[in-house]
């Protein structure tokens, strides 16, 4: 459902502002907003998504440019914020390449990132009045 | 949780409500969104499965 001409509103705040603490925090950019339900639907879902990644021993890969796709999946792995910050201060996400889970816990890392990212998108465009 | 069926289905668990929160306002709306999300990708995954299953790895 499209949101109405009278919900519809600029908000004062700088969106780049709003769009880094989407990033930083998922959910964070829409709770800013006053999207109470869908901002909390993303803190729950994209961090439970990421450290489901981890336990299944999924891996944050390192930035290395030298390996175009390993850098590509850092650069999605890094789309969650915070609580990919807080996984590489508590040493989690090497990854156990033997483990049958392991690609699969690389896919959950990956795409948690990736719609933080999208989440990051649609708080810009609800700052920016168009959604 | 190890199969590949039971990881399939978390995982778009954890995909539909995301993008069903993403595209519908309505809570209504998000839930039947996110329902046909799930079954769409449960009903893709076994259908490509099986398509995939003569082929040689």
């Amino acid at each position: 459902m499209r949101a109405t001409a009278a919900e519809r509103t600029q908000t004062t705040t700088n969106p780049y502002l709003i769009c880094a603490a989407a990033w930083l925090v998922p959910g964070a950019g829409h709770l800013w907003l006053g999207r109470r339900q869908k901002g909390l639907t993303f803190l729950i879902t994209l961090t439970a998504m990421f450290a489901f990644g981890l336990w299944i021993e999924g891996r944050l890969f390192p930035f290395d440019v030298t390996q175009p796709l390993v850098a590509l999946s850092a650069f999605g792995d890094i789309g969650i914020g915070v609580p990919y910050f807080i996984a590489k201060g508590f040493s989690a996400g090497a990854g156990r390449v033997v483990a049958i889970t392991y690609e699969y816990g690389n896919a959950f890392i990956i795409v948690a990132g990736l719609l933080n990212m999208l989440t990051v998108l649609d708080a810009f465009d609800i700052a920016q009045g168009r959604k | 949780m190890t199969t590949h069926l039971g990881l399939m289905a978390v995982f778009s668990v954890f995909v539909s409500v995301a993008f069903a929160a993403l595209m519908r306002d309505d809570p209504g709306d998000q839930l039947r969104f996110g329902a046909r999300l799930f079954a769409g990708f449960m009903v893709a995954g076994i259908v490509l499965g099986w398509l995939l299953y003569p082929l040689p790895l």
